[in-house]
């Protein structure tokens, strides 16, 4: 062996190893030095979990802090489908039989067959939890929980979930809350989690899920109002309807956040930070639960009532629906608003089945979800005189010695040729000479024709649409603004709509033209005229304070509760967030001598021997005058619409407390349906004799107190006996 | 008094033929780094176990087999390399017996369905790694007690090499075979090959690279462990997995790492295999840059001090004995904390003196014994 050759050689094999040294020390210098930030995120993102918690959302009092809606928490057992379908069809039969048995023992009767049932079940995503017990033991929690690995793809989840304790009092106002969808997560910013399962809302020990965290896994606080909108998870809830949807910013909790670290297997090590979720703030409504107990009962029986009945043209009155709704005219706060048929918030709590989502909206069912009181829009008849006659007066045409008329009871459109010139009061009746006030009292249609037939021919001086600009002075033809989803409208023809309408689809209309016959029908509310029973409350309450035309409210303030063991009505117990002040939206300028031509006429309905609706108001008198006004609305081969709409106390330099509006579709005259139940339901409340609201707890003995309390106050206040 | 002086002068007038002269002439750095090398692989053996129910167990198994391969050390290197290099085809011949036995059904099956172990109730050996001790030895008294390697002597000596590496295939165990290339490698180049002998192996030895690749006696998992080095993106979650994992906890530990047994992915058992084959990451996460850098020093220095006796060896056998065992440690600690660091394939190779397991660290420690031997018997 040459030994210089073996020199070299070592020294090339020495060369060799030094550079491979090298690469080493250069690569653990590159990961530990320079790429350090990167891999750490890495190393955290592995470990660490954020499970996002949902909180108990705000309750819902009324107007004096009686709840509404509860936050209460229950215990639901559910199956995760993931790694059940996973399983062998035997094992998994094992599971559920022994899961039945154990649920049997432990006092949540549970059939074997419901368990197989609900896993087959196809209306819930494959990803999502499916209930099979609800409301159940802590009991039960912890001994599932203590043997999970005995039942895979069981979860024990803790649940904050909805009760009403007034049962379906207020429902359309109080909507309800579930699941947030995919569109509505999109809308608030969050995220949606690809292919990954959803979030639980609440977590449990035994499968949480969770997404990654990120290395600061600090939560947003709770003071800030704006995550509150914006941290939104996929199975998380949210306000679906009524006061919860337009109140969810106040309503929804603060989300929780508890990081957990887990080792490689995902079995929990350590919970690293807990911010538990911070309730949702209380929400006042401008209800009195015992007013809206009140007229609810009676439209409701009302209502049951006409069904079946027929009017003198025989036709049917089917009574689909009905509306009725109670503002403060001095601020806009609404204090009751019922809308019949209703439906049981509670069947919502748990998800709405896809058989109860069709039963409801089912036509036939009367379509329970809707909040006729602001979504259903009717030909206001009689009632929208207020409007006819504000514009006689602020057109100036009425200020000609041109207010008295004589009323034949039939009214010859000038200028008229053909066969359909003639129109007429209702039953032809003639009503003589009359003046604003009189043709108010007795409802003369020849006056206002005759008003509304001038106006047309004396567009030149008045303009196209003098009467529709008076009535949306009054707020209607637009949304009242009311901070509940979707507010009807309504409709207020014009020339220029009827026009549009027309160029738009020909097919539909036979003329694109506005005659006078159309400013004769709209001036009593007929023809293309629609409006909501809120937009007229709103209306009248706007006249009744004598032209302030305020936004209806349904909320009072936002509390946020100290302690929910405590009654929610004490001021000690909370904190004020926010109060709702009225809102101004327009004025109407109305001259007092003007206003008093009005005003007589509408406090003669109720007051004089010849009102529309006085024999009602002598049948169920209010502790102070009223004054409004009746409608019977025509619609073709229906019977008529039945509106009324009013406030009280009536009377020169007393302030109005209340404006009602009554409307029943196909239920026949205003002064005979609407105006009796506007009484009917005004009349304990002027008294100051309205009966407690009872919960559904205790309703039995609740409604005993209140039939003792009535038969001694000798008010009848409970009947809901027709007229 | 005088008798304690007459004691204390005894041992130069034995010098060259007893013992304690040959202690005179042990490399002591290398014993040092050495020593402290074993005792930082207790170290982190402790902290990748601690997390497991029988964990104390591992390392009170693993300090056990340091003891006995301290022993072995000292045992082997108070012997003459050449008097147990004249054994070598005895030694040899057993070796490649047991490791062709392991292929038998006396052979345990081991993970991922490969046999390369011997269970005797609770002991495990692993034949590989004396084979490759074996190998080793027999080379180097084949080669060095020749004066020029001919082709027959390089055919033979191939031979040598070839015999072992197709039993590891056959288990199959890629890394060792790829061992028996490396050491081949370093023992040829030093040995006197010719240089165009050299570089038909260096092509022949490409080929064979190539060909494990390709061969289907990988199987796909062993397949994508090596290819996911190359191309991250084309591979297996599973096979990825590994690489992140060991990647992440090593950066994680920036600097001067999160402390012992505080590393997050040691803690928290992120990073598979990390006892054995990924113990460098519990160096990398819990001990940072200062503690992992602390660890490749004291490895350069057994590589240099193994390097240093060959230089100095008396004789061209001690030369390819230590050359034999330097390409064996070398490639070992390249190929282990380079799959780490995630610039190598992920191949089941042990880090010397470090990963848990008694077959690696007893013949780790027998290998450094016959280095020391050749050093302290370099005069005699």
């Amino acid at each position: 062996m040459d030994t210089d050759s073996t020199h070299v050689r070592l020294s090339a094999i020495g060369i060799v190893a030094i550079s491979l040294f090298l690469a080493l020390f250069m690569r653990l210098w590159f990961l530990q030095g320079i790429d350090r930030q990167a891999f750490e995120a890495a190393s955290v993102s592995n470990r660490v979990r954020v499970i996002h918690e949902e909180g108990p959302r705000g309750r819902i009092l009324d107007r004096n802090g009686k709840i509404l809606v509860d936050s209460e928490t229950s215990i639901v057992v559910s199956l995760d489908r993931e790694p059940l379908r996973k399983m062998k069809e035997s094992e998994r039969n094992t599971v559920f039989v022994s899961l039945a048995d154990t649920l049997q023992q432990l006092g949540v009767p549970t059939k074997l067959s419901l368990i197989e049932k609900r896993f087959a079940d196809l209306r819930y995503a494959p990803q999502e939890y499916v209930p099979i017990a609800d409301d159940v033991d802590p009991s039960v929690e912890i001994y599932l929980m203590e043997r999970a690995e005995r039942y895979p793809g069981i979860i024990v989840e803790r649940k904050a979930i909805r009760s009403y304790p007034y049962g379906n009092l207020a429902a359309h106002l109080l909507g309800y809350v579930g699941e947030i969808n995919e569109k509505e997560l999109v809308e608030r910013g969050g995220k949606l989690p690809g292919s990954e399962s959803p979030a639980t809302t609440a977590p449990s020990a035994s499968a949480p899920t969770t997404t990654a965290g990120t290395g600061s896994a600090k939560g947003s606080t709770a003071s800030d109002s704006g995550a509150r909108v914006t941290d939104y998870r996929l199975g998380d809830s949210i306000g679906k309807g009524g006061v919860e949807r337009s109140y969810e910013a106040d309503l929804r909790a603060v989300p929780g956040e508890r990081t957990i670290e887990v080792n490689a297997k995902g079995d929990l090590v350590d919970v690293l930070s807990l911010e538990s979720p911070v309730v949702g703030d209380d929400i006042w409504l401008t209800i009195d639960i015992d007013l809206q107990a009140h007229a609810e009962r009676l439209l409701a029986a009302k209502i049951q009532d006409l069904r079946g009945r027929r009017d003198k043209q025989n036709n049917r009155l089917n009574a689909p629906q009905g509306s009725v709704v109670i503002e403060d005219p001095q601020n806009g706060q609404i204090l009751a608003m019922a809308s019949y048929p209703d439906y049981d918030p509670s069947v919502t709590v748990n998800g709405i089945s896809q058989e109860q989502w069709a039963a409801f909206n089912d036509p036939n069912s009367g379509l329970p979800l809707v909040n006729w009181a602001l979504q259903g829009a009717y030909a206001p008849g009689s009632t929208f005189k207020l409007y006819t006659a504000f514009a006689g007066y602020n057109s100036g045409y009425l200020n000609g010695g041109t207010e008295v008329v004589n009323d034949p009871g039939v009214y010859t459109i000038e200028n008229c040729k053909g066969d359909k010139c003639e129109v007429r009061n209702a039953g032809s009746t003639p009503h003589g000479t009359v003046n604003m006030a009189r043709a108010l009292t007795v409802s003369s249609d020849v006056y206002f024709y005759k008003l509304a037939d001038k106006f047309w021919n004396l567009t030149d001086q008045y303009g196209p649409t003098p009467i529709q600009d008076a009535a949306a002075e009054f707020g209607l033809g637009s949304k009242t603004e009311i901070p509940l989803a979707g507010e009807n409208p309504g409709r207020l023809p014009t020339p220029a709509s009827r026009k549009a309408a027309f160029e738009a689809r020909p097919d539909l209309f036979m003329t694109g033209d506005w005659r006078s016959g159309d400013n004769i029908n709209t001036s009593i509310g007929q023809g293309d005229v629609l409006a909501t029973p809120l937009q007229l409350v709103n209306s009248y309450a706007t006249f009744a304070n004598g032209g302030t035309r305020y936004q209806p409210q349904i909320v009072t303030k936002v509390t946020r509760p100290r302690d929910l063991t405590l009654p929610a009505n004490d001021p000690a117990n909370y904190e004020l967030i926010r109060q709702v002040e009225p809102v101004v939206q327009g004025t109407v300028q109305i001259q007092p001598d003007q206003y008093g031509k009005i005003y007589d006429g509408l406090l003669g309905v109720t007051q004089s021997a010849y009102g529309t609706a006085a024999a009602s108001w002598q049948a169920s008198k209010t502790a102070w005058p009223m004054a409004g006004k009746t409608g019977t609305a025509q619609v073709s081969k229906k019977a008529d619409t039945s509106l009324f709409a009013a406030w009280g106390p009536a009377g020169t330099g007393v302030p109005a407390q209340y404006a009602i509006s009554v409307v029943i579709p196909e239920s026949g005259f205003g002064g005979e349906v609407a105006a009796p139940l506007a009484f009917r339901i005004m009349a304990p409340l002027s008294f100051g004799a309205l009966l407690p609201a009872c919960p559904t707890s205790d309703q039995d003995a609740c409604a005993a107190a209140a039939e003792q309390a009535a038969s001694a106050s000798g008010n009848d206040v409970t009947s809901g006996a027709p007229d | 008094m005088q008798q304690l002086r007459v004691d204390r002068q005894s041992p130069s007038g034995f010098r060259g033929r007893d013992v304690s002269s040959a202690w005179k002439h042990i490399d002591i750095v290398l014993l040092v780094a050495t020593g402290l090398i074993l005792l930082f692989g207790l170290v982190m053996v402790y902290s990748a176990t601690r997390r497991f129910p029988g964990g104390t167990g591992i390392l009170l198994r693993q300090a056990l087999f340091v003891v006995i391969g301290i022993v072995a050390m000292a045992g082997v290197s108070l012997v003459d390399y050449r008097r147990i290099a004249d054994w070598w085809q005895i030694i040899y011949g057993l070796s490649m017996l047991v490791l062709a036995g392991v292929l038998s059904p006396l052979g345990s099956l081991g993970a991922f369905g490969t046999k390369g172990w011997y269970a005797f109730g609770p002991v495990v050996f692993q034949p590989v790694e004396i084979a490759k001790l074996g190998t080793v030895l027999a080379v180097a008294a084949y080669l060095g007690s020749a004066e020029r390697v001919d082709l027959r002597r390089l055919a033979t000596a191939l031979l040598l090499f070839g015999v072992p590496m197709g039993l590891t295939m056959l288990q199959p165990d890629l890394g060792s075979a790829l061992v028996f290339i490396v050491v081949g490698m370093g023992m040829l180049v030093v040995g006197g090959v010719r240089v165009r002998h050299l570089a038909v192996l260096v092509i022949l030895g490409v080929v064979a690279v190539f060909g494990i690749l390709q061969s289907s006696a990988l199987d796909q998992y062993q397949k994508d462990r090596l290819t996911a080095f190359a191309n991250p993106d084309g591979v297996s979650a599973k096979a990825r997995y590994n690489i992140d994992q060991a990647q992440t906890a090593i950066s994680s530990g920036g600097l001067t790492g999160y402390g012992l047994g505080k590393g997050p992915s040691t803690r928290l058992g992120y990073v598979p295999a990390q006892q054995t084959d990924f113990i460098f990451t519990v160096a990398g996460e819990e001990f940072g840059f200062v503690g992992s850098g602390l660890l490749l020093i004291l490895f350069a220095i057994v590589i240099w001090r193994i390097w240093r006796a060959a230089q100095l060896a008396a004789d061209s056998m001690g030369t390819l004995l230590c050359i034999g065992v330097m390409s064996m440690f070398l490639f070992h600690i390249f190929e282990n904390v380079g799959m780490n660091l995630g610039i190598m394939p992920v191949t089941g190779i042990p880090l010397p003196l470090v990963s848990q397991g008694g077959s690696a660290v007893v013949a780790s420690c027998i290998a450094l014994g016959l280095v020391q031997s050749v050093h302290m018997h370099r005069y005699s």
